[in-house]
């Protein structure tokens, strides 16, 4: 598929590569804590000293089971998290800039602008009362300085990139008119809209059907590859990371416990929970009659990462130290690893061992 | 072959859509489920899958009769439950219990697990006691602790196992489980489906799984059928059907599905569909796959239904080309192509 438009950048440039180029990150994320207090409850640190970089062009994969940090992680760096009752320590670079503790209106500008964001459930991000034209039009309108007419045309334009039928309708539909997978597309629209240098998708096909999963997926892989366009990719399925990301960072209640570029990560997980997690997983490319291995436990079982290794109570490699210290993120040949006794063996194909 | 367990023949579900706030006119139906046929065999499962809204819960609510049939017969063990009354009736469904999704809501969270999974032995007038509690927790790898705590106690995986408890606690002969592993953590779905396969070596279960995970349908599947717009377009044994699906809409739904590999990721040839599943209360003329189909031929396709055929032995297919598109004599549209066409 060819998509003309492409954000953020001229047409005419030439492509850089993606992964792995030496100059600075677009986006540094140093520490990022971010801890949920209560009156009369215990604090909840739902994001834990999370670290990781993007790069422009770059396409980045969170992935971790429910409540392991993800949607924390993005709204800490989108300054979208509630005021009271949070709090948030560390650093979020942004080109240079710091995100963290930044007033409310230059962040506002920022997001229009510079970064996006896609929801899983597309319903909550859009105005039920007004048409999708509109709210294309006003975002255009503010930040890219369009006028009524331009805007329109421009809104319709990508109402076609990301794919809508008979756009020049469609801009006078209202959300509800559209299917689920449409207005996937609009947020989409929308979020491109201003052409930003960091795209952040939460879930955005968790709620679609497998087919319409494909398209918008398609849709991101297309709109972004080619431009210098960063994403952000935050899902539970590792089957779509294993297609999207560069680089895939695995979090566990909070913390990041192994990161590797995507092809080295799927070949050979090294971390306990990364390999119970892949050798857990059906496969629609095996033959039926291969076990699973489920994860003992819930993810609720967890230790305080203060105590130990917060997967302790569920991994087959723990040993008493796992209970006593707790593991630091080592980095080691462009990867990085939390555990004291990694995998060196596939789960998948036997039993998890340990060095 | 020995008779089957269950049977359905020519079953339709129509919900009404109604009009006028005082009179009701009826002024069309939702064709939920529009004539399925199907068999299911003693000890086996048998895999339904499909996308949201092609009619699957509709199918396994009506197999029990928890929604009214519109046309069609559901045989089990050979009998039509519609011709049952009394006692007879309570006997025999008895022996046909549910698995829900949503293991909370399908759980009263102001019962003890004791009076859940025990509710419907109370419901049957059998007569009970705490060893039979403990012993159907075990069944379940629950400790025999949980009998007097509450749902909200639980983690999602342990309430999916209470939930299996309850099912199995009148030692049914069929269990329909909707969607068992959707709500649940990925970590977790695969202790779920080993307990499905252990019970049933166990307790001779015979399943009807029903969910839109086709790698988990795959995995715990004898049988598949695959659903679209209220009917079955293809089915096969497991293994048989994802090594070579015949059916345009199997091929692109398999071709969609994400592996977590990126080896097979980077090498595979997606076939993209276009647009959305239409309306069942509105479906297309033809083949009802027609408007999505990327092998879609003019005009037999837009005008006439395709019947459910063998193509291979055991494994059938609704589509007109089934054998022309098997051989590669009919190519899908380019995926680029076929996008661009337009997302309906
Ligand atoms: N507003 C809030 N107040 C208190 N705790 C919160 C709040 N938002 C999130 N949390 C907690 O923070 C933790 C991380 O939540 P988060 O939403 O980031 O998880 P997630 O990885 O996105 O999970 P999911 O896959 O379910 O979306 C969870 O324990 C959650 O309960
Ligand atoms: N009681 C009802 N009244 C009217 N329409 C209904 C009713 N129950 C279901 N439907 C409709 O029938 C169709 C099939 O629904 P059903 O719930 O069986 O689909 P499904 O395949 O189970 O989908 P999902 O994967 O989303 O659970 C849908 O269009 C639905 O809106
Ligand atoms: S540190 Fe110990 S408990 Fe944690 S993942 Fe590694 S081996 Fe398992
Ligand atoms: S009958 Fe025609 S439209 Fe239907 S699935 Fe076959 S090729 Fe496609
Ligand atoms: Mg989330
Ligand atoms: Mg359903």
């Amino acid at each position: 598929m060819t998509v003309e438009y492409v954000p953020g950048q001229p047409q005419s440039q030439p492509q850089t590569t993606i992964a792995g180029h030496g100059d600075r990150p677009l986006l540094t994320v140093t520490d990022l804590s971010v801890t949920f207090t209560r009156r009369g409850r215990a604090p909840v640190h739902a994001v834990d000293d999370v670290s990781f970089q993007i790069r422009a062009g770059e396409h980045v994969g969170l992935v971790g089971e429910s409540g392991s940090g993800k949607s924390v992680t993005s709204l800490a760096i989108m300054g979208l998290l509630p005021r009271g009752g949070v709090e948030v320590a560390g650093s979020v670079d942004f080109d240079g800039q710091e995100l963290i503790g930044l007033d409310t209106a230059t962040m506002r500008n920022l997001r229009g602008q510079e970064l996006a964001m896609v929801f899983q459930d597309p319903m909550t991000s859009l105005n039920p009362v007004i048409t999708v034209g509109r709210q294309i039009t006003e975002v255009l309108k503010r930040h890219r300085d369009l006028d009524k007419a331009d805007a329109r045309t421009e809104a319709v334009d990508l109402l076609t990139k990301v794919g809508i039928p008979d756009p020049a309708r469609r801009v006078g539909d209202y959300p509800h008119q559209l299917s689920g997978g449409m207005r996937q597309r609009v947020l989409i629209a929308i979020a491109l809209a201003c052409q930003p240098r960091l795209l952040i998708a939460d879930e955005p096909t968790t709620a679609l059907d497998v087919t319409i999963q494909a398209q918008i997926l398609e849709l991101l892989r297309e709109l972004v590859s080619g431009s210098q366009t960063a994403l952000l990719m935050i899902t539970h399925d590792l089957g779509v990371v294993a297609g999207l990301c560069d680089r895939v960072h695995v979090m566990y209640s909070g913390r990041i416990v192994e990161s590797a570029e995507r092809r080295q990560l799927f070949a050979r997980p090294r971390h306990p929970y990364t390999g119970g997690l892949m050798a857990s997983i059906p496969r629609l490319d095996q033959p039926r009659g291969v076990p699973l291995t489920p994860i003992p436990g819930s993810p609720t079982d967890t230790l305080p990462w203060s105590q130990g290794c917060a997967f302790a109570p569920r991994c087959p490699n723990s040993e008493v130290d796992c209970r006593m210290h707790t593991p630091a993120l080592e980095p080691a040949d462009n990867r990085a690893l939390r555990c004291f006794h990694p995998l060196t063996t596939d789960p998948r194909s036997v039993g998890a061992t340990h060095a | 072959m020995p008779e089957p367990l269950l049977q359905v023949r020519g079953l339709k579900v129509h919900f009404p859509i109604r009009k006028g706030v005082v009179l009701q006119r009826q002024v069309g139906a939702v064709r939920a489920v529009d004539g399925v046929d199907l068999d299911v065999h003693k000890g086996s499962t048998f895999g339904l899958v499909g996308e949201s809204g092609c009619g699957k819960s509709t199918l396994g609510r009506a197999i029990l009769r928890l929604t009214d049939i519109t046309e069609g017969e559901v045989l089990f063990e050979g009998v039509d439950l519609a011709q049952l009354k009394g006692e007879e009736l309570r006997r025999r469904r008895r022996s046909m219990q549910m698995v829900f999704q949503d293991p909370m809501a399908s759980l009263n969270p102001r019962q003890s697990i004791e009076t859940i999974i025990s509710e419907p032995l109370r419901a049957h007038d059998i007569t009970f006691d705490n060893r039979r509690v403990r012993e159907l927790l075990e069944l379940v790898g629950l400790p025999a602790s949980a009998a007097s705590r509450y749902p909200h106690e639980f983690s999602g995986g342990q309430r999916q196992r209470i939930g299996i408890a309850r099912a199995v606690a009148l030692e049914p002969a069929l269990v329909i489980a909707d969607e068992p592993v959707s709500a649940l953590d990925v970590s977790i779905q695969a202790q779920v489906l080993n307990l499905l396969e252990e019970l049933q070596d166990r307790l001779g279960l015979t399943y009807l799984v029903i969910a839109h995970d086709l790698a988990v349908v795959h995995h715990v599947s004898d049988e598949v059928a695959v659903m679209y717009l209220g009917s079955i377009v293809e089915q096969a044994p497991s293994d048989a059907l994802y090594a070579q699906p015949l059916h345009p809409y199997t091929i692109s739904l398999m071709s969609a599905v994400p592996v977590p590999d990126p080896v097979v990721e980077d090498s595979r040839q997606r076939i993209l569909l276009t647009g959305d599943l239409p309306s069942p209360a509105n479906p297309p003329d033809g083949c009802r796959f027609h408007t999505r189909c990327p092998f879609r031929q003019e005009t037999r396709c837009d005008d006439e239904r395709p019947a459910l055929r063998e193509i291979q032995p055991g494994h059938r297919a609704a589509c007109h080309y089934a054998e022309e598109i098997l051989s590669g004599h009919i190519t899908p549209r380019e995926p680029d192509e076929a996008l661009r066409a337009g997302v309906a």
